[in-house]
């Protein structure tokens, strides 16, 4: 039975690949830093590790989709990351996508549909 | 003062870090562990404990470190791979093979003392060039995947890069009349080197290229087999397609007609001495000299070749084309 499991998973992260992006970008629009980050996704349901999540915010930053600030008021200096106005944009588009193929993939799950024979 | 694993997995991390990025990623990653432990000691851990299960759950620094510095993990990515297969098969495929040729005549031609000095010489050259092909050729691209950051190369694949399907089996006509026209060809020239001479010795009388007492029995012997050869073609053309009795008689026949004309070349009883005097190339037929191994070599070589080819159509044979899917194309629509 593992094997199903492996196929599952396999499948769910295929699925899944795109949207801690997407995430990323909707929740920046309130700055935050990389542990906080990862503890609110998780709370959100849409869980990543540390070692996915890091690299992904210096990428999405270096894309421009990112800003970031050092905040050092605390005895702990820590990155704080903000969406910027292209990342609000790309954000807008991506979650237009997903709402789209969210609705064919259940247009396609209704009863009659998508199994002609 | 020891190091923390903290301290240790940083500078793991950082080691392979451009210069320019290390000290903000040093700041925040060190920033963001201790987050974690102290989330983890929050929630009652004890501290140690708590800073080897963060570190755990960061993973191979090495990875880490790629994922900052957008670094692939793999040698050749999927962009290149086809072209780099492809290469490969062409360099494995031919180039070795001309290669390994090119170096046997090479030994050969150097008058070797015995057999094994040539199969040594001849394997360790293959040996060289198969580890030398597939390093640099690897290392190559590997050099491209991480500067042309996986663009694929200019070579876009498209349709007429396409191979051919397989020979469907039928055989040519081609192949009988080519026999035919060989041994036509094959007759002309011997009876003509003999009746009309083309070189003369200083008194004037035309001296044969082939050897007077080849007549005897070595010539009759070749005749006998190139007719065999005619018939054998006929044969497989009637036949309609190719067999392993067929691919057995053609490997016979190759193997008698190039064994004959090696042991001809090496013991030079081939050419005319007269003729071999006369254009000034006795030392080089002489068993040993270089036209001697080269001649030899070819006739060999032809024969391998033909006993390949033979076995190569045979094998192609069993493989039955895909066929007729035509009709299962497109039902849904």
């Amino acid at each position: 039975m593992w094997q199903v499991s492996e196929i599952e998973s396999g499948h769910l992260q295929e699925l899944r690949r795109g949207t801690v992006v997407l995430a990323c970008l909707l929740l920046l629009r309130e700055p935050d830093y990389g542990y906080a980050l990862l503890e609110r996704l998780a709370a959100a349901g849409i869980a990543t590790d540390g070692n996915t999540l890091y690299p992904l915010l210096r990428r999405l930053e270096k894309q421009g989709l990112l800003a970031s600030d050092w905040n050092t008021d605390d005895a702990r200096p820590r990155k704080f990351y903000r969406t910027s106005a292209e990342g609000a944009v790309l954000a807008a588009q991506l979650l237009e996508d997903w709402s789209a193929l969210t609705r064919a993939l259940h247009e396609l799950d209704r009863p009659g549909k998508g199994d002609r024979r | 003062m020891t190091a923390t694993l903290t301290d240790r997995y940083i500078w793991a991390v950082q080691r392979s870090l451009p210069e320019q990025q290390r000290d903000d990623i040093d700041r925040e990653l060190r920033g963001s562990i201790a987050d974690a432990i102290d989330a983890r000691v929050e929630a009652g851990a004890d501290a140690g404990a708590a800073e080897r299960e963060t570190i755990v759950e960061l993973g191979d620094p090495y990875r880490l470190a790629a994922g900052y510095a957008d670094r692939p993990l793999h040698l050749i990515g999927p962009a290149l791979f086809p072209d780099y297969i492809r290469l490969m098969k062409v360099l494995y495929g031919i180039v070795l093979p001309i290669a390994v040729v090119g170096v046997t005549l090479g030994v050969l031609l150097s008058q070797p003392d015995s057999a094994g000095e040539v199969i040594g010489a001849v394997a360790a050259t293959a040996m060289g060039l198969i580890v030398h092909l597939g390093f640099w050729t690897t290392l190559v691209f590997a050099v491209i995947e991480r500067t042309n950051a996986g663009k694929p190369l200019a070579s876009a694949w498209n349709p007429d890069m396409l191979p051919d399907l397989p020979a469907t089996g039928a055989v040519r006509i081609g192949e009988p009349i080519a026999s035919a026209v060989f041994l036509l060809i094959m007759t002309v020239l011997v009876l003509w080197q003999q009746l009309f001479p083309f070189v003369t010795d200083d008194r004037g009388e035309g001296l044969p290229v082939l050897a007077p007492a080849l007549w005897t029995l070595w010539l009759p012997v070749l005749a006998v087999i190139a007719v065999l050869e005619l018939a054998f073609a006929i044969a497989v053309y009637r036949a309609g397609r190719w067999s392993v009795p067929f691919a057995v008689v053609n490997a016979v026949l190759a193997l008698a007609a190039g064994g004959i004309l090696v042991w001809l070349f090496t013991t030079n009883q081939f050419f005319d001495p007269r003729f071999a005097a006369q254009l000034e190339i006795g030392s080089l037929v002489a068993p040993g000299g270089v036209l001697a191994v080269v001649f030899a070599f070819v006739a060999a070589g032809v024969a391998v070749w033909d006993i390949v080819d033979g076995a190569l159509k045979t094998w192609r044979q069993r493989r039955p084309v895909a066929s007729s899917n035509a009709g299962r194309t497109s039902t849904v629509s």
